[in-house]
C-alpha cells in the first residue's frame, strides 16, 4: 500500500486573502508581450525618424551583405536596406492585419445576426452556404478572389483576406444571437419600433462583444499571416510594395546564397508580432470567461 | 427521440451533400471564369500572345470558351455527369489523368500528416494534464503556444535553411530523387520536411484543445468520487476521462480537414512537392479550368464528408442534438468558447 492510502480526497487548498492582495498588479498580465508589441507598432508607426535609408532604394553595390555595422540587419539581393525595410514594411503589414481583421468581422457579425434572427429556413440555408464557402481552401479561395479583383493592392489585399475570414465568427454570433432574441427587451425594442440594425446595434452587439473578442484577436493574428503567406508566394503584393511577407518572396535565392539573414530577420519579426498578439489575445480570454474553478 | 426512417436520413444526407457539391461547383465555375486572365496562355503558352484574332477565335471555339458562361457550365456539368472533366489545358491531358499521378502523394503527405496530428496531440494532452502545473506542462504550453504562431511557410524556410543548406543532409524539394520514384527510403526522406512543418504547425491547435476538455473533465464530481474509491490516477484518466472527451474529439477532427488540407496547400508549394497542392496553385493562378473544378469538387467533398461525419458521431453522443445543431457545438468548441 502506498502513502496515498489515507489521503483525504476533495480537499481544496483555499488561497488566503492576503495573497491576492500582495500580488503585484502585473501579475498574470502580458506585460512583456503588450511591450513588444507596443515597440514594434510605434516603430513601424514612426519609422520615418529613425531607418537610416530608403526602404525602396537599391544599393547596387552593396548587395547581398550579411550584418555589419553600415548595414544592421544587412541586404537583400536588390541592395536594399533590410533594417529600414523591416520597420518600413511592417506598418502595412499590420495595417493589412487590422483592415482584413475589421472587415471579417464587421462580415462576420452581420451574417451571424441575419441568420440568428431570421426564420428556420433561412437560417438553415445562410448556414450552409457558409459551410460551403468553408470547404473551398482558403488559399485557393483567396487566389480566385484575388484574381477577380485585378492587380493586387493593400486594401484589395485586406479584403480578399477579410471576406474569406469571417465564417467562424458569423457562426458563434449566430448561436449567441439565437439565445438573446427570445429576451424582453429584445421584444421591446421591436414593438417600439426599432429596426434590424437598431437592434444589432445597440443591443446585439454589446453582449456579444465579449464572446467575439477573443476571436477577433485571433483574425488578426490570422489575417497578418495570410498576408505574409500570400506575398510570399507570389499572390499577393508586388515586390516592390514592401512587407514582412514580400520581403520574403526572394528567399529562394537566399536559399541558394544561404543568406540568412533575408530569411530569418523579417520571419522574426512576423513571428514576433504573431506571438504577442496570441499572447494577448489569450489574456482577455481568460479575463473574459473568468468562471470560478470546481477545484 | 423520433425513430427515423434510415432511408430518409441517410437518402436526406446524401441530397444535401449532392446539392452542397452543385453550388460549390457552380460558385467556382462563376468566380473562375470572371477573372480577368488568359486561359489560352495555359494551353498554347506564349504562343497565345503572338495570335492573330482569327486564330484567336478559333482556338477559343476548339477548347469551349466562346460560349456565354452559362452555356460552358452547362457543357461541363453534362460532362462532369457523365464523368467527363474535360481536359487540363496545360497538361493537354485528362484532367483525371493529371490528377490520379498525384492524389499518391498528397495522400501519403495529408494522411500521414493528419494521423499523427492526432496521435501526437492526445498525447502531448494527456501529458500535460497528467502533469499539470508542474514544469513539464508549462514547457510543453510554451513550446507549443510558439510554434502555433510560426507561418507554415517561414518554419519550411528555416527548417530548408538549416537542413538543405548547411548540414546540406535533407533534399530541399521534390517527393523523390529523379529516376527513384520506387525507392522508400529516399521517399522518406524527402517527406521528412515538409512533414514536420504539416504536423508542426497544427499540432498544438489540437493538443490544446484535448488539454482543455480534459483539463475541464479531471475537475468533474465523478472523479472525485473515483478517487474517493481508491480508483489510480492512470485508471481514472484512461479509462474514465478519455472515453468522454473522445467523441467530440472524434468529431473535431471530421471539421479540421480543411485546415490541415490546406496547410499541406502551402507546404507543398514551398517545397515544390508534386502534390495537389501544387497543381490547384498552378490551376488558380494560370486558370486551368477544368483541372481547377475537378480539384475543388475534390476537395470540397472531402471537407463535406468530413463535416458529415462529424455530425454523425456528435448525433450519436447525444441524441438530443438536432443534426444541424451538431456540429456548430463541436465549432463552439473549437473556436474555444469553453474550457
Amino acid at each position: 500500500m502506498d502513502e496515498n492510502q489515507f489521503v483525504l480526497v476533495g480537499i481544496r487548498q483555499e488561497e488566503g486573502i492576503e495573497a491576492s492582495i500582495r500580488q503585484k498588479w502585473y501579475k498574470g498580465k502580458p506585460v512583456v508581450s503588450f511591450f513588444l508589441l507596443a515597440v514594434i507598432a510605434l516603430g513601424c508607426l514612426c519609422s520615418e525618424f529613425f531607418i537610416p535609408r530608403d526602404p525602396a532604394y537599391m544599393d547596387l553595390a552593396h548587395c547581398n551583405l550579411p550584418p555589419n555595422r553600415a548595414f544592421w540587419f544587412g541586404t537583400d539581393i536588390m541592395g536594399r536596406d533590410i533594417f529600414s525595410m523591416v520597420w518600413h514594411g511592417g506598418r502595412l503589414s499590420l495595417l493589412i492585419g487590422f483592415g482584413a481583421a475589421l472587415i471579417s468581422s464587421a462580415m462576420g457579425i452581420l451574417v451571424g445576426a441575419v441568420s440568428g434572427l431570421s426564420r428556420k429556413w433561412m437560417d438553415r440555408l445562410i448556414m450552409r452556404l457558409t459551410e460551403i464557402l468553408l470547404s473551398i481552401p482558403s488559399l485557393l479561395f483567396i487566389i480566385l478572389v484575388q484574381a477577380v479583383m485585378g492587380k493586387a493592392n493593400v486594401f484589395s489585399i485586406a479584403f480578399v483576406i477579410g471576406i474569406t475570414g469571417w465564417a467562424s465568427i458569423a457562426k458563434v454570433v449566430r448561436t449567441e444571437v439565437r439565445q438573446l432574441r427570445g429576451s424582453e427587451y429584445v421584444l421591446a425594442s421591436r414593438c417600439m419600433g426599432g429596426g434590424f440594425f437598431h437592434i444589432l446595434r445597440k443591443h446585439l452587439t454589446p453582449n456579444i462583444v465579449s464572446s467575439i473578442m477573443f476571436m477577433v484577436v485571433m483574425n488578426i493574428r490570422s489575417a497578418i499571416a495570410a498576408e505574409s503567406t500570400l506575398s510570399f508566394m507570389g499572390i499577393g503584393l508586388p515586390l516592390e510594395t514592401v512587407t514582412w511577407g514580400s520581403m520574403l518572396t526572394m528567399s529562394e535565392n537566399a536559399l541558394l546564397s544561404g543568406s540568412w539573414w533575408m530569411i530569418l530577420i523579417p520571419g522574426l519579426f512576423l513571428v514576433a508580432t504573431l506571438l504577442c498578439i496570441t499572447d494577448a489575445g489569450s489574456w482577455l480570454h481568460r479575463q473574459m470567461n473568468r468562471k470560478q474553478s470546481n477545484l | 427521440m423520433k425513430r427515423r426512417n434510415p432511408f430518409f436520413y441517410f437518402g436526406g444526407k446524401l441530397l444535401l451533400f449532392l446539392a452542397s457539391l452543385f453550388i460549390l461547383s457552380l460558385t467556382v465555375f462563376y468566380i473562375s471564369r470572371l477573372a480577368p486572365g488568359d486561359p489560352l496562355v495555359s494551353y498554347y503558352g506564349d504562343r497565345a500572345e503572338r495570335m492573330s484574332p482569327q486564330e484567336r477565335a478559333w482556338a477559343e471555339e476548339r477548347l469551349g470558351l466562346d460560349a456565354p458562361v452559362r452555356v460552358q457550365y452547362a457543357r461541363w456539368l453534362a460532362g462532369a455527369l457523365k464523368g467527363d472533366f474535360g481536359i487540363s489545358y496545360k497538361y493537354k491531358m485528362d484532367v483525371r489523368e493529371v490528377i490520379g499521378s498525384r492524389t499518391g502523394n498528397t495522400l501519403i503527405l495529408g494522411g500521414i500528416g493528419f494521423l499523427l496530428i492526432f496521435g501526437l496531440a492526445l498525447l502531448l494532452g494527456i501529458l500535460c494534464v497528467w502533469f499539470e502545473g508542474r514544469w513539464i506542462d508549462r514547457i510543453i504550453c510554451r513550446v507549443g503556444t510558439v510554434t502555433s504562431c510560426i507561418p507554415e511557410f517561414w518554419l519550411s524556410l528555416v527548417l530548408l535553411l538549416v537542413f538543405a543548406v548547411f548540414l546540406r543532409v535533407l533534399p530541399s524539394s521534390g517527393a523523390y530523387s529523379a529516376g527513384r520514384g520506387g525507392d522508400l527510403a529516399d521517399r522518406a526522406r524527402h517527406l521528412i520536411l515538409p512533414m514536420t512543418v504539416v504536423v508542426m504547425s497544427h499540432l498544438w491547435y489540437y493538443a490544446y484543445m484535448i488539454r482543455n476538455k480534459l483539463w475541464a473533465e479531471v475537475r468533474a464530481d465523478y472523479v472525485l468520487l473515483a478517487r474517493a474509491k481508491g480508483v489510480g490516477k492512470r485508471r481514472i484518466i484512461f479509462r474514465h476521462c478519455l472515453p468522454n472527451i473522445l467523441p467530440s474529439y472524434l468529431s473535431l477532427m471530421g471539421i479540421s480537414v480543411p485546415h490541415i488540407l490546406g496547410g499541406t496547400y502551402v507546404v507543398e508549394a514551398v517545397f515544390s512537392y508534386p502534390g495537389l497542392g501544387t497543381l490547384s496553385y498552378e490551376s488558380a493562378r494560370y486558370q486551368d479550368y477544368n483541372l481547377l473544378m475537378l480539384l475543388c469538387i475534390l476537395s470540397g467533398a472531402v471537407v463535406m464528408l468530413g463535416n458529415l461525419a462529424a455530425q454523425m458521431i456528435n448525433e450519436r453522443i447525444d441524441p438530443r442534438i438536432k443534426a444541424d445543431e451538431a456540429v456548430r457545438i463541436t465549432e463552439r468548441w473549437e473556436a474555444g468558447e469553453d474550457g
